[in-house]
C-alpha cells in the first residue's frame, strides 16, 4: 500500500518534471545572460546559407583554416537557403542570436542595420584599405556605419554556346538593335532565341526588369524606385516594358513551365539561343559544356545612360548582440583577407570573384571577361531583392510573369504592382 | 461529528463513491488532465490567441507590432489577391470535396463485392494515400511539364490543340493541381465508404430483393440511408482537408502563375514568410479559422437538428 503510494508520488513528480522540462526550450533563449555562453569557451557561431554541396564543402574548409589560426574557435552551422532566409529576422531578434551570418550587401543588409540589429564593423574596415569604393558604399549603412564585410561577387550576363553562335552565323550583339537582329536570325533557324526559367524560379524575370531599367533610366532611378521613393506607375517604368515587348516574341514559350536549372539544360542542349542569368547557373551545368560557354554584356539601349552592371556581392555581417565583439571582428577581418577568399573561391564552383582586389579569381577566360566587365562599369547594382528587399520580390514575381503572359494588360499590372509594393513599404 | 461518521464509514469500506466525493478527484487523474492541458495551452492556445492579437497589428517580424485595429481586414476587402484566393478556396472545396466524395463512393460500390483479385484494385487505389503530398506533387509535375506525359497523351489521341503549359497557364493551373489532390483523396474516401458498406446488414438487401427492388433502388433506398454515419465522417474529413490544403499547391505552383492558383492557405504563408507582413498574414489566418468554424458548426447544428 505504502509502496504503491510512494510509486504514485514518484510518478507524479516525474510527470511534473517532464512538464517543466518541456518548458525549458522556450525559456532557454531568454535565460542565458550575455557573456555566459560561448565567450567563455571562445567559440563563435557562423550561420551559413551556402547549402549546395560544393559551397558547403568550401565553407567547411574555410572554417577549418581559421580555427587553425588560434583565434576564437568558429562553429559552422549550415542551413538550407530558403529556411535561412525566412528565419534570419528571427535569428537576429532573438535574445541569444548566432554571431556571424552569410548574407548580401546593399539595401538588403541595411534594412537590418536600420533596426539596430547589426554589429558596427567600421574598425574591421580600417584593416581593409585596398577595397574598392563601390564595395565600401555597398557595405555602409544609411547611418554611415560599416555593417558588412564583402568576400565575393559574381556577375550577370547573356550566356550562350560559342559553337551554336558559330553554327547559326551570329556574333554577340552590343546594341539593342543588333540584339533584336540576332534574335531574328536565331528564330529563323527554328530555335527560340531567348531562354528563361520561371517555373519554380519566377525571380529570374527580375533580371530583365533590372537590366532594362538600368539601361533606359539609369542605376540611380532604379535604386530609388526599389527603395520606395518612386512609383511603378511612372511613365519611365512603363518605357521599360515597352522596350521589353519588342523582344517578347523571341522568348522560349516553354520557359514559363520550368525552373532556371532546366532553362540552363535547354541552353546547353541548343534548344534556346541565349540566357540572361548569373554565373551560379554553372553549378547545374556539366563541366565539359562550360568550356563552350561565353557571355555578352546586356545590350546598350541609350548610350547617354552611364553603363551599370548587376554584380551581386556576398559576404558576412554579425549580430549586434555578439558575445565576443573583439573575437567576431577578428574573424571578419580574416575573412576579408585574400588568403581566406582564395580558399573559398578555389574550393567552390569557381565562378565567384574575390571581393578583395588582391584575391585570386579562377584563371579562365570567362571569369577574366566577367571581372573586366564589372570593373569597367560606371555603376554596380545588386539584384532586385538585394537592392530592395526580400519582401518586395514576390510583388515583382507576380507583376513580371503576368506581363510576360499578358503584355496587353501592362497598365493594370503596373497599378497592381504599385499597390502591392505600397503594402510592403507600409508594413 | 461528521468527521467521525465519515471516518467510520470509510473504515468500514462502504464504497469508493463516497470516498471520492470526500477527497475530490484523484491527483493522478487531475495530473493526467492538467499537464497535457498546460502543454496544450502553451503550445496551441497561447499562439492561437497571439495570432488573433497579431491580426490587429502591422508587423514586419523585426520591429515591435503596431496596433492598427481592424485595418488588415479593411485592406482585405480591396485586395484582389485575397479575392482570388477566397474564390479558389471555394472552388477547391466544391471540386476537390465533391469529386472525392463521388469518386470515393463510386469506387467503394464498385469494389465492395468480394471477388478474386479485388484486393489488388483496392490496394492500387489506396496506394497514393501512402505517399507524401510533396512527393505526389513532384511526380505530377513531371507529368505536366512541356512534352511530358499529359501532353503526349493529348497528342496521341488527336487532341494536340489542348496542349498547353498546364501549371504555368493561369486558366489551368488550379485545376491541374486539383487532379493529383483528387488522385490521392479518392483512395482515402473509398476506404471510409468500404468500411461503411461492410457494416450494412445483408438482410436488408435480401428483404429489398424479395420486395422486387432493382439494383438502383437498392442503392438509393438501402445503401445510401445506411451510410449516414460514414457521410458525416467523410464530410468533416473533406472540409478540414480542403481548408488545410497547402502542400500540394505550394509544391506544384506556389500559388502562381501570378496568384492564379492561390488558396487562402498559400496566400497566408507567402504573405507571412515571403512578404514578411505578419500582421496581414495573421488576419488571413483568422479568416481561415472563421471559415472552417462556420462550415463545421453549420453542419453540426444541422445534424443535431435532424437528430432531435
Amino acid at each position: 500500500m505504502t509502496g504503491l503510494a510512494a510509486d504514485r508520488r514518484t510518478f507524479l513528480k516525474g510527470l511534473g518534471l517532464l512538464g517543466a522540462a518541456t518548458l525549458v526550450p522556450g525559456c532557454a533563449t531568454s535565460t542565458k545572460s550575455p557573456g555566459s555562453g560561448s565567450a567563455a569557451t571562445g567559440e563563435l557561431s557562423l550561420q551559413s546559407n551556402l547549402s549546395s554541396e560544393q559551397a558547403k564543402a568550401a565553407m567547411e574548409k574555410l572554417v577549418a583554416a581559421y580555427n587553425k589560426t588560434g583565434g576564437s574557435q568558429v562553429k559552422l552551422n549550415t542551413v538550407a537557403a530558403e529556411i535561412f532566409r525566412t528565419q534570419l529576422p528571427t535569428y537576429l531578434t532573438s535574445a541569444n542570436p548566432p554571431d556571424v551570418y552569410t548574407w548580401y550587401a546593399g539595401s538588403v543588409a541595411d534594412s537590418y542595420a536600420k533596426k539596430d540589429l547589426l554589429l558596427d564593423v567600421t574598425s574591421v574596415w580600417d584593416s581593409m584599405g585596398n577595397y574598392s569604393k563601390a564595395m565600401q558604399t555597398l557595405s555602409t549603412s544609411s547611418a554611415g556605419q560599416k555593417i558588412f564585410v564583402p568576400t565575393s561577387y559574381y556577375w550577370w550576363g547573356m550566356f550562350y554556346r560559342k559553337s551554336n553562335f558559330a553554327k547559326w552565323g551570329v556574333t554577340p550583339p552590343k546594341t539593342w538593335d543588333e540584339f533584336v537582329a540576332v534574335c531574328k536570325k536565331i528564330q529563323g533557324k527554328g530555335i527560340p532565341p531567348i531562354g528563361i526559367g520561371l517555373g519554380d524560379t519566377p525571380w529570374v524575370a527580375s533580371a530583365w526588369f533590372d537590366y532594362l531599367n538600368i539601361r533606359i533610366n539609369g542605376a540611380p532611378f532604379h535604386r530609388q524606385l526599389l527603395a520606395g521613393e518612386g512609383d511603378f506607375t511612372d511613365p519611365k517604368v512603363k518605357a521599360v516594358f515597352t522596350k521589353w515587348r519588342e523582344v517578347l516574341p523571341y522568348f522560349d514559350p516553354k520557359g514559363k513551365s520550368f525552373p532556371f536549372q532546366e532553362a540552363t539544360s535547354a541552353l546547353l542542349a541548343g534548344k534556346t539561343g541565349m540566357f540572361l542569368i548569373g554565373t551560379f547557373f554553372a553549378d547545374s551545368a556539366p563541366k565539359d559544356a562550360l568550356d563552350d560557354i561565353d557571355f555578352f554584356q546586356f545590350p546598350i539601349i541609350d548610350p547617354a545612360v552611364p553603363v551599370a552592371e548587376e554584380a551581386p556581392t556576398d559576404g558576412y555581417f554579425a549580430s549586434k548582440k555578439v558575445k565576443d565583439p573583439e573575437g567576431t571582428k577578428k574573424f571578419l577581418a580574416w575573412l576579408a583577407t585574400p588568403e581566406a577568399q582564395n580558399i573559398y573561391v578555389q574550393s567552390s564552383s569557381g565562378t565567384a570573384i574575390p571581393a578583395n582586389p588582391d584575391g585570386k579569381s579562377a584563371d579562365t577566360a570567362l571569369v577574366k571577361k566577367g571581372k573586366a566587365m564589372i570593373e569597367g562599369a560606371a555603376e554596380i547594382t545588386q539584384f532586385f531583392n538585394r537592392d530592395s528587399s526580400d519582401a518586395l520580390q514576390p510583388t515583382a514575381d507576380a507583376a513580371l510573369t503576368k506581363f510576360l503572359d499578358k503584355p496587353d494588360q501592362i497598365d493594370q499590372i503596373l497599378k497592381d504592382w504599385q499597390a502591392a509594393a505600397q503594402k510592403v513599404f507600409k508594413a | 461529528m461528521t468527521a467521525t461518521a465519515v471516518e467510520s464509514r470509510s473504515r468500514t469500506g462502504s464504497g469508493s463513491a463516497s470516498r471520492s466525493r470526500r477527497r475530490g478527484v484523484s491527483p493522478l487523474i487531475l495530473a493526467f488532465v492538467l499537464v497535457p492541458f498546460v502543454i496544450e495551452a502553451i503550445w496551441v492556445f497561447w499562439p492561437a490567441l497571439q495570432g488573433f492579437w497579431l491580426a490587429l497589428t502591422s508587423w514586419d517580424g523585426l520591429s515591435a507590432p503596431r496596433f492598427i485595429g481592424f485595418g488588415n481586414f479593411g485592406d482585405m476587402v480591396s485586395d484582389p489577391i485575397f479575392r482570388t484566393a477566397l474564390k479558389n478556396t471555394a472552388i477547391w472545396l466544391v471540386l476537390f470535396g465533391g469529386l472525392s466524395v463521388i469518386g470515393g463512393f463510386g469506387m467503394a460500390l464498385l469494389l465492395q463485392r468480394e471477388r478474386r483479385g479485388v484486393g489488388i484494385y483496392r490496394a492500387a487505389l489506396f496506394t497514393p494515400v501512402v505517399f507524401s503530398l510533396v512527393v505526389t506533387a513532384l511526380i505530377w509535375r513531371v507529368f505536366y511539364q512541356p512534352d511530358g506525359l499529359v501532353d503526349t497523351v493529348f497528342r496521341t489521341v488527336g487532341l494536340g490543340n489542348f496542349v498547353r503549359p498546364w501549371l504555368a497557364d493561369p486558366d489551368t493551373a488550379l485545376y491541374a493541381v486539383i487532379v493529383p489532390a483528387l488522385w490521392r483523396q479518392i483512395g482515402y474516401v473509398m476506404v471510409l465508404y468500404l468500411a461503411g458498406l461492410k457494416a450494412v446488414d445483408p438482410a436488408l438487401y435480401e428483404a429489398a430483393k424479395v420486395d422486387g427492388a432493382s439494383a438502383w433502388q437498392r442503392t438509393r433506398y438501402v445503401t445510401i440511408p445506411q451510410l449516414k454515419g460514414v457521410n458525416s465522417v467523410v464530410l468533416s474529413v473533406i472540409v478540414i482537408d480542403s481548408l488545410r490544403s497547402f502542400d500540394i499547391v505550394w509544391s506544384m505552383t506556389k500559388g502562381g502563375p501570378y496568384h492564379s492558383s492561390e488558396l487562402l492557405s498559400t496566400y497566408m504563408y507567402s504573405t507571412a514568410f515571403q512578404s514578411t507582413q505578419l500582421g496581414y498574414a495573421s488576419a488571413l489566418a483568422v479568416v481561415i479559422f472563421v471559415l472552417a468554424l462556420a462550415v463545421i458548426l453549420g453542419y453540426l447544428i444541422r445534424a443535431f437538428r435532424e437528430e432531435s
